[in-house]
């Protein structure tokens, strides 16, 4: 048995550190060269998935996927969420407009969110003054009262915080009933 | 993939410099495959250098970065070498594509299907050739 838990997310949140933090195996990425450093100031972007792996039992496992950040990719997404059963939304607070980026993920991923569950981890709270949790979560209670979504400040460097996040998700996922228990 | 070692002033694609070598290398290809429908040059990245015809959609670009990125790693996966090129040959044409050697560029070429796969794999890797020795003597 397998389960397909998708991470998305803006350029720069962390979601490839995230898988490789979580990864038992090695992770395949697809990393290029950023050509437009004037754009975003990172050496290398994934440009189709990061893929890593997670033993659950010999027989059942979690496999996975790191999505592309930019749009121009967005055939990407459209291939692998619909095999997912849920999805880790990473932002990065010090992004322009970071809220705004996840209520635009959320509403991409509607229907994911809706059939599967959702967890978001905010980034980079500790780089500079930005948004604090509650903006966060305002916004999701005053636009999505019906999905309860936990929201939590992660590193994604750090293996704890993204097992932390990634517990919350399969939680997120078992209470809506959408399939048995990921974890036995 | 190659990274480059310092930023440079204006993004590859926008480069004028490279912009003009991809136009030539497009139409090295074109002369010698009347049968081409689209062919392309772009960073590794999935932005557009240029495009013959021109192109308005420019979603190949980004599906060719992430083909290319997905073939080099499987190659890489397997231990199977460098991928040296692309190849999905479907039932209207054929898409070939390869990285410029030694550079962050992608030639992508779709053909039609009557254009013989050997003689435009070859026609391929003939451009990007040309365009790496260009690119290598700025």
């Amino acid at each position: 048995m397998e389960h397909i838990i998708l991470f998305a997310g803006p350029m720069g949140a962390g979601k490839t550190t995230a898988i490789r933090s979580l990864s038992e195996t090695p992770v395949i990425s697809t990393e290029a060269a950023n050509t437009d450093l004037a754009t975003a100031d990172k050496a290398t972007t994934t440009v189709a998935m990061d893929y890593g792996e997670i033993g659950v039992t010999d027989e059942e496992k979690v496999r996975l996927y790191g999505i592309p950040g930019q749009r121009r990719f967005d055939f990407m997404w459209r291939i692998l969420r619909d095999r997912a059963e849920g999805m880790v939304l990473l932002v990065h607070n010090d992004h322009p407009d970071p809220v705004n980026a996840m209520r635009e993920y959320l509403i991409e991923f509607a229907d994911l969110c809706q059939r599967g569950g959702v967890a978001i981890g905010i980034t980079r709270m500790d780089v500079r003054p930005g948004p604090i949790l509650t903006d966060y979560t305002d916004v999701l209670e005053r636009e999505r009262p019906d999905l309860m979504v936990p929201v939590l400040p992660v590193d994604p460097r750090d293996r704890g915080n993204m097992e932390m996040l990634l517990m919350s998700l399969i939680a997120n996922i078992e209470m809506r009933g959408s399939y048995g228990r990921v974890f036995a | 993939m190659t990274v480059m070692a310092t930023r440079p002033a204006v993004a590859l694609h926008k480069d004028p410099f490279v912009q003009d070598l991809a136009t030539t290398a497009l139409h090295d290809l074109t002369d010698r495959c009347p049968r081409v429908r689209y062919a392309t040059v772009l960073t590794e990245d999935g932005f557009e250098v240029d495009g013959v015809p021109a192109y308005e959609d420019d979603r190949l670009s980004s599906m060719s970065s992430s083909m290319q990125a997905l073939s080099e790693a499987v190659a890489r996966e397997l231990a199977l070498g460098p991928a040296r090129c692309l190849i999905v040959a479907a039932d209207a044409g054929h898409i070939i594509q390869l990285r410029i050697p030694g550079q962050q560029l992608v030639l992508a070429a779709v053909f039609e299907l009557d254009e013989p796969l050997a003689e435009a794999l070859g026609s391929c890797r003939f451009a990007a050739e040309r365009f790496a020795a260009a690119l290598a003597s700025r």
